[in-house]
């Protein structure tokens, strides 16, 4: 491959990981979610800390983005939320995941 | 418990804030369903198209300070939103740059939560060329006054009582935290005011912004176009920060 046609694909390249950047900030930011006015994140380390802690107890404490103590009392409840955010996030993510596999190629 | 939008607008002689008040307005009606309060000054509040139910405080506006944009020295009147505490009418506050737009209902998540101050202290540039964040420009914890919330307590009374000693005292508060820019920025007051008293919580993840040198070449209710160098990028349902100061202008 010439120089010519390496700089059009290291373009291409960085515009694809940009808007892959850009995305995954997107994600995380949209996965932010309010409950018993506390912060979490709907991400796989809190759903899978809620999902663990339910399994022992019917009530617990977790910590929020900003480490203050939340009391959980509907952990069945808490970690429907938790899960249906993700998978919006993920679902969106997907989506453009696509599109920049496509404009990859 | 009310909870509002507060944003300041001050047209100086080079940018026509009140253009892009007018776009932010109408996307927080769209994504967040709030009242909105403008502070601004006669000569501004003459301009405003009619935007419906809007609150306006109108106030005599500190001059004097300037910023630099695109290679040139531009006024700046930025000293007033010190006084937020005291001109929100709301228990609720999202105190909010009127170049900062919402595509999403990020905010009212936040606004839902337990808090006295929230703010970002850390950004995401999306041209991916980290043209904003510069190095050792303080030995601060740099905050971003872009967008705040804060509720009526004792706490936020404190903090802006804070941010008003600093503004009063900022060559003193300059030195000590070794500020590499001479003329007055809110980042730096609100950032002073939180380490002097000592108050951590944040919104966890970056602001998305845009830098000065990023043109925005079009936009429509869910996100903005934008162009640097040869890239053409967008962005969608994300909440951004647009340095552009013109592309409101036409």
């Amino acid at each position: 491959m010439d120089i010519g046609n390496l700089k059009k694909q290291s373009d291409l390249n960085f515009k694809v990981a940009q808007a892959k950047k850009n995305a995954l900030e997107k994600l995380r930011s949209r996965q932010l979610m309010a409950y018993n006015e506390r912060l979490f994140r709907a991400d796989a380390n809190t759903i899978t800390l809620v999902g663990t802690l339910k399994q022992h107890s019917t009530d617990f404490y977790v910590l929020d983005c900003n480490d203050n103590p939340c009391h959980i009392q509907d952990p069945e409840d808490f970690l429907n939320r938790l899960v249906q955010r993700n998978q919006e996030t993920l679902n969106a993510y997907q989506q453009l995941h696509q599109d920049l596999s496509r404009k990859r190629t | 418990m009310t909870t509002g939008v507060l944003l300041y607008c001050f047209d100086t002689p080079e940018v026509n804030y009140h253009a892009l008040a007018e776009r932010c307005v109408s996307q927080i009606r769209r994504h967040l369903g709030l009242e909105v309060t403008i502070v601004t000054n006669m000569e501004t509040f003459r301009k405003f198209k009619p935007m419906g139910m809007i609150n306006y405080k109108l106030v005599d506006n500190k001059v004097g300070n300037t910023r630099p944009y695109r290679g040139k020295t531009m006024a700046w009147y930025n000293r007033e939103r010190a006084l937020a505490y005291e001109h929100s009418p709301y228990d609720v506050t999202i105190l909010m740059d009127c170049d900062y737009f919402v595509f999403s209902d990020s905010l009212l998540q936040l606004s839902q939560t337990h808090f006295d101050f929230l703010l970002h202290d850390r950004i995401h540039d999306l041209s991916g060329e980290n043209m904003i964040a510069g190095r050792d420009e303080s030995v601060l914890p740099l905050v971003w006054a872009t967008v705040t919330l804060f509720k009526k307590t004792g706490t936020a009374s404190a903090v802006f009582d804070m941010i008003r000693h600093v503004q009063e005292y900022y060559s003193h508060y300059r030195n000590l935290y070794r500020i590499k820019y001479l003329n007055y920025r809110n980042d730096y007051a609100f950032a002073i005011a939180l380490h002097q008293l000592n108050i951590r919580d944040r919104i966890p993840t970056p602001m998305a912004m845009l830098a000065d040198r990023v043109d925005v070449i079009d936009s429509d209710d869910d996100g903005i176009v934008f162009k640097h160098g040869d890239t053409v990028n967008f962005t969608s349902g994300q909440d951004v920060h647009v340095m552009d100061k013109e592309w409101c202008d036409g």
